[in-house]
């Protein structure tokens, strides 16, 4: 069995129309896979189910073994930690300590060991000296830092990062997807939803939505060879796969293709 | 004038951590017309603050700013009407939460335009058009705005905006968020706006390929200051960007590494693919 095995999920908000419609994919243990698709495509709603915060309409999902359902959740959750699209749902208490220390007291981690972790994890997305601050005061990419200070701090097997990135500068990014890289090499097993095509270029595998379906999942090397999974899925090619495919196949440009391609998929 | 900063510095104040300077000595000019401009920096650098100035939301702390002939300093006063100065600067704030608050999307679009002396039904339409003007389909406007998903929660707010039809346009990360061919739709959609109409737009942004292709100005902000008013083309001709917090485009960043690799000569500041892809068959013919 996978790490993470999704059957034939299928959701629908209102009972109605199919926000997703008979999923089914496998995770394994370890591995970090990226998802792209169109905006409302369902990523998050799959995010959501995951973590268990949705009740399927049918199919049934599968975490490490276990069988996600009402009874199950809260011990499953403590294998998965979600940083949401929106920073501002996830925050609860009054200050940035607060906030990062929340998925911790779920965890009952003892309050030494917290309060370490606290700065550890608070220093790791540079937010150390606002741990006072209220989270409702932070700037934009602030909030998201300490969104995902919180969830990192959990140390889960799994994370799932919906659009985690999206606001911070692209120094920050760098900096938190080399940190990001440090634990999948330490065995964490990485979902990470984003629109950044050079951030899914990092990723084992890679599952595109359509419209509440599986469009492909499979290597990143694979789907970035196949140019009609960009054209049908509101997607853009990384700027150096775009020039490789526009070069002609000719020898004077064998060399420079090949490089373009070493570029794009360096990790 | 448009918009110009003189000298302005605000604080924000809380109860539990005292003042914090977000801007600091703040001048700036941006003309009515035809302005496209970029503006970025660092995370908590003051972009949305310096935004939250330029339709009034917040009053500087010191110095001054007018607006469209309005003098506003950190006093209030009787004789300006802010209302009218947030109708001709319209702000999308970079959540789109803090922005959708009725229940169903078209009625949130048409906040804005029932402000003007217009009858309902010509606020529909208004809000019609500018729901596909972003992109989304008449099954929305039924839609109540927070069962939206992310992306489409971003668009809805931008829609609100454009119906309003605002003299400057202000947008505060509008495509964080948005799947790449909106981002494309929507850059297009401003651009278009600017060169058709003239109104002046400002687009707060993290994206260096966006500062790069779309923009003629961009304000780089950095601890508080504006260290950067000029050309997109100059700044990234500067050594260490990430001194900043800031990156290069990635069309430089793939050229140079091209360069570096196989030795070549390749003119490395190019905006577009297209124009990459020029430069290197000229370089491979040689
Ligand atoms: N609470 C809700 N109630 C009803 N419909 C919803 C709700 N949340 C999302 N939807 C709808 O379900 C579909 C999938 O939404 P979801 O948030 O999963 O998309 P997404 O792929 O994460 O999009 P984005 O890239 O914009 O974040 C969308 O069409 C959206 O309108
Ligand atoms: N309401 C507030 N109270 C106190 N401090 C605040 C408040 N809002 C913002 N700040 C602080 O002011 C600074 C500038 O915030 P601002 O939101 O302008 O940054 P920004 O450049 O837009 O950042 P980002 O790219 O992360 O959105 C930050 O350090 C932030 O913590
Ligand atoms: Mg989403
Ligand atoms: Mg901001």
């Amino acid at each position: 069995m996978s790490y993470i095995e999704v059957k034939e999920l299928s959701y629908s908000y209102n009972n109605k129309t199919n926000v997703l419609e008979d999923i089914s994919i496998n995770i394994e243990k370890g591995e970090w896979i990226a998802i792209l698709g169109h905006n409302g495509s369902g990523k998050s709603t799959l995010a959501k189910a995951l973590v268990g915060l949705l009740e399927p309409a049918t199919g049934e999902i599968f975490i490490d073994g276990t069988l996600l359902n009402e009874d199950s959740a809260f011990e499953v959750r403590k294998k998965i930690g979600i940083v949401f699209q929106n920073p501002d749902n996830q925050f609860v208490g009054v200050t940035v300590r607060d906030d990062i220390a929340f998925g911790m007291e779920n965890l009952c981690v003892p309050r030494e060991e917290m309060l370490e972790k606290i700065k550890f994890f608070a220093k790791k997305v540079n937010m150390l000296d606002s741990l006072d601050k209220e989270p409702a005061n932070l700037s934009g990419g602030q909030k998201q830092r300490v969104a995902i200070a919180g969830i990192l701090a959990m140390q889960s097997d799994i994370i799932i990062f919906d659009e985690a990135t999206s606001m911070l500068d692209p120094f920050s990014r760098e900096e938190l997807v080399k940190y990001i890289k440090t634990l999948h090499k330490d065995g964490l097993t990485i979902i990470m939803i984003t629109h950044e095509i050079n951030e899914a270029l990092l990723a084992d595998r890679i599952l595109v939505m359509n419209k509440g379906k599986v469009y492909a999942f499979e290597e990143t090397e694979v789907i970035m060879k196949k140019k009609e999974v960009f054209t049908d899925n509101h997607l853009e090619l990384p700027v150096a796969l775009d020039l490789a495919n526009s070069l002609e196949e000719n020898e004077s440009h064998k060399e420079i293709r090949d490089k373009l391609w070493e570029y794009a998929l360096i990790k | 004038m448009g918009i110009r900063f003189n000298q302005v510095s605000y604080d924000y104040s809380s109860f539990a951590q005292g003042l914090y300077t977000a801007i600091k000595d703040i001048n700036l000019e941006i003309t009515e017309k035809n302005e496209f401009i970029a503006l970025v920096g660092h995370t908590g650098s003051g972009k949305s603050t310096l935004a939250k100035h330029m339709n009034a939301l917040i009053f500087p702390t010191s110095g001054s700013l007018e607006i469209f002939g309005n003098i506003i300093t950190s006093k209030r006063s009787k004789k300006i009407k802010y209302n009218s100065i947030r109708k001709k600067v319209g702000l999308v704030f970079q959540f789109p939460e803090y922005q959708l608050f009725e229940e169903t999307v078209e009625k949130d679009i048409m906040f804005g335009p029932m402000n003007f002396k217009i009858t309902r039904d010509e606020a529909k339409i208004l809000a019609k058009e500018a729901l596909n003007l972003v992109g989304l389909d008449d099954t929305y406007l039924t839609r109540n705005p927070y069962n939206l998903s992310g992306g489409e929660k971003k668009r809805v707010s931008i829609a609100g905006i454009l119906a309003m039809d605002p003299d400057i346009l202000v947008l505060d990360e509008p495509t964080s968020g948005l799947d790449p061919a909106g981002k494309r739709v929507l850059m297009n959609l401003f651009k278009d706006i600017n060169e058709k109409t003239g109104k002046t737009i400002v687009i707060i942004t993290h994206d260096m390929d966006l500062v790069y292709q779309y923009f003629n100005r961009v304000l780089v902000m950095n601890d508080s200051k504006l260290i950067y008013d000029g050309l997109p083309e100059q700044l990234f001709k500067e050594k260490d960007l990430y001194i900043n917090h800031l990156d290069y485009p990635n069309t430089i960043k793939v050229l140079t590494y091209l360069n570096q690799k196989l030795n070549l000569n390749l003119n490395v500041y190019q905006k577009t693919n297209a124009d990459a892809l020029l430069e290197i068959k000229r370089a491979a013919k040689l």
